[in-house]
């Protein structure tokens, strides 16, 4: 279990050490370590995507992609601890801020209890009940075999057969990245995927939605716990259609399309957010703050092979806007460049 | 998205960003996104093209890229904010209201369930792969369909003669004989034989015709409503590691 917290929790974190220069703003306060946690989570997400595929479509044995990601990872983190010294060096380390907390306001506490209550219990919930999915003897059961049989989509997920590599699948095995997280930890993969993947992705989408937050609500912070709070009812509530993205979130967080739903978007927006502040303020935009937007996209195409067009079209459309509303055509190159890996994995899939 | 009023406050909450937002950020990725992709989504032209690469039961994910949940949150902060004095509070439980009366509770669904175990997965499929496992090969195991989208989940080397493709409308021969309401042995027999199962599972509440152990069955388990035979005809080596 330690392991898997670590490698769920802190080694995105120390990851995420990469993508903090992403904002000068965001080191400065509290939320530079959700920052962090997400940001590095999609640089190891990335990593996976491009690690994996190349090796699914060659049926190489799943042993090697994890001897492969585990060597990018460790490779990751000894860069991240690096940049992280030199940034200590040069005294850039964050700066404490004032706390989420007003000072005598206690209705400002009151909402940050509500909101905490309403996050413990969609997180008590994810490990209490259990919600049947068809999908899952797809997408739970390709976890499964991959770590049991060390092959990646060469049996039939739902009676055991040998099978070809269905491509529409391969290009985003996100059910591979489950069974890597349970043959380093040890802990049998169908609890992975049903227990402590969904609690984990729940914290990571209120952490992006936190930040969000705090970039749309900047200087009125007073009113946080309350957008949470909105947010977090609105997830509540969000059974009003099998297909809405909070359905997904909290019914089926384990699958991919949920990770693409609630954690890649929500996070695009963020970054997207954050870099049309940039060129708002007439700053230069940062080769880092592209990298992270290219991560995050090709950890979209992990999640799902949908992502490899959504997230393009996502992104596409901001650049487009920003060269038409700030009238910087140069938006579009960064844009295009970005959209090249999410490019290769559709060229992949309209050619299968 | 669904049909619900959720979809209307998004659409106000819009409107009301297209009037008090002037933060030219927030208007590109809160306001004219949204709209484009509203635009793009209802377009039939645009629609159709999406739908032949990418397939039309999936087309929906589209509506994802609108973050319904970040619009409708912030523009209720932002319309109580903008309040003074008591009336802030009174919107504030005011819009609580709407977005509880305006959706469906979560965990009212009527596919969650209080799990059974850390797992996740159903005690009786933990108990019956627990039992049926040999170390070192695969086992073959035809299970009744209320079980069937399991199994491979819980354990990876039970195999079985059909999977959830048969929720799906795909026709099979022994899932149909298995899960009738009287199960012939003289049919299913031949048909489990045929496809090697060295088990068969069936419900402790099934009718069965014929005598299992005239047909070589033998009772292995009886677990959690469900009674497992052991087929003797379908040999079953077990390596030796």
């Amino acid at each position: 279990m330690f392991i898997l917290a670590a490698l769920l929790l802190l080694v995105p974190t120390v990851v995420g050490g990469l993508a903090a220069g992403m904002d000068s703003g965001i080191m400065q306060n509290r939320s530079a370590v959700l920052f962090r946690w997400t940001g590095g989570q999609m640089i190891l997400w990335a990593g996976f995507q491009v690690i994996c595929v190349p090796m699914i479509l060659a049926q190489r044995n799943f042993t090697e992609v994890v001897v492969l990601y585990s060597g990018y990872t460790a490779a990751m983190v000894i860069l991240a601890l690096a940049v992280e010294i030199r940034r200590r060096k040069r005294g850039q380390t964050a700066k404490r801020s004032g706390g989420l907390f007003q000072k005598k306001d206690r209705i400002c506490t009151l909402l940050w209890v509500c909101a905490a209550a309403l996050l413990l219990l969609q997180l008590v919930q994810a490990v209490r009940l259990t919600y049947a999915d068809g999908d899952d003897a797809y997408y739970v059961a390709v976890s499964s075999i991959t770590e049991n049989a060390d092959t990646m989509y060469l049996k039939h997920a739902y009676t055991g057969g040998g099978t070809n590599v269905n491509i529409r699948y391969g290009l985003a095995p996100f059910p591979v990245w489950i069974a890597y997280l349970a043959r380093v930890s040890g802990i049998r993969t169908v609890s992975v995927a049903h227990v402590v993947l969904p609690a984990a992705l729940i914290l990571m989408t209120y952490a992006i939605y936190f930040l969000l937050g705090r970039r749309l609500l900047a200087g009125r912070e007073r009113y946080l716990p309350l957008f949470m709070i909105f947010t977090e009812l609105l997830v509540l509530f969000g059974d009003y259609s099998f297909y809405s993205a909070a359905n997904f979130m909290l019914a089926r967080s384990r699958q991919g399309k949920a990770a693409l739903g609630n954690i890649i978007f929500p996070l695009l927006l963020l970054l997207l957010f954050m870099m049309l502040e940039r060129i708002s303020e007439q700053k230069k935009s940062r080769g880092a703050d592209w990298i992270l937007l290219c991560c995050t996209m090709t950890a979209g195409c992990l999640c799902s092979t949908m992502g490899t067009f959504l997230t393009v079209l996502l992104v596409a459309l901001t650049g487009l806007c920003a060269a038409v509303c700030y009238h910087d055509w140069k938006v579009l190159l960064s844009v295009a460049l970005c959209s090249i890996p999410c490019g290769c994995f559709a060229l992949l899939y309209l050619m299968a | 998205m669904g049909t619900g009023l959720i979809v209307i406050w998004f659409l106000f909450s819009l409107i009301y960003l297209f009037l008090r937002e002037k933060r030219k950020p927030v208007r590109i990725l809160f306001l004219y996104i949204p709209v484009i992709l509203l635009l793009m989504f209802f377009n039939p032209l645009i629609f159709r093209l999406a739908a032949r690469y990418m397939g039309n039961e999936i087309l929906y994910r589209i509506l994802w890229l609108l973050p319904v949940t970040v619009v409708i949150a912030y523009s209720c902060v932002l319309f109580c904010g903008n309040l003074t004095g008591k009336m802030r509070g009174k919107a504030a439980v005011l819009a609580v209201f709407l977005i509880v009366m305006s959706g469906k509770w979560i965990y009212g669904n009527e596919y969650f369930s209080k799990a059974d175990n850390l797992y996740h997965m159903p005690d009786s499929v933990v108990h019956i792969c627990d039992a049926i496992e040999v170390p070192g090969r695969e086992v073959m195991a035809a299970f009744p369909l209320e079980l069937v989208q399991y199994v491979r989940q819980y354990s990876p080397v039970v195999c079985m003669p059909y999977g959830r493709e048969v929720l799906l409308g795909l026709y099979d021969e022994v899932c149909e004989v298995i899960n009738a309401d009287i199960i012939d042995l003289k049919e299913l027999v031949p048909l489990t034989r045929e496809r090697m199962c060295h088990y068969v599972v069936l419900s402790e509440e099934q009718k069965i015709k014929g005598n299992t152990e005239d047909y070589g069955w033998e009772p292995f388990l009886e677990t959690d409503g469900y009674v497992v035979y052991r087929d003797t005809e379908v040999p079953l080596e077990i390596p030796k590691l």
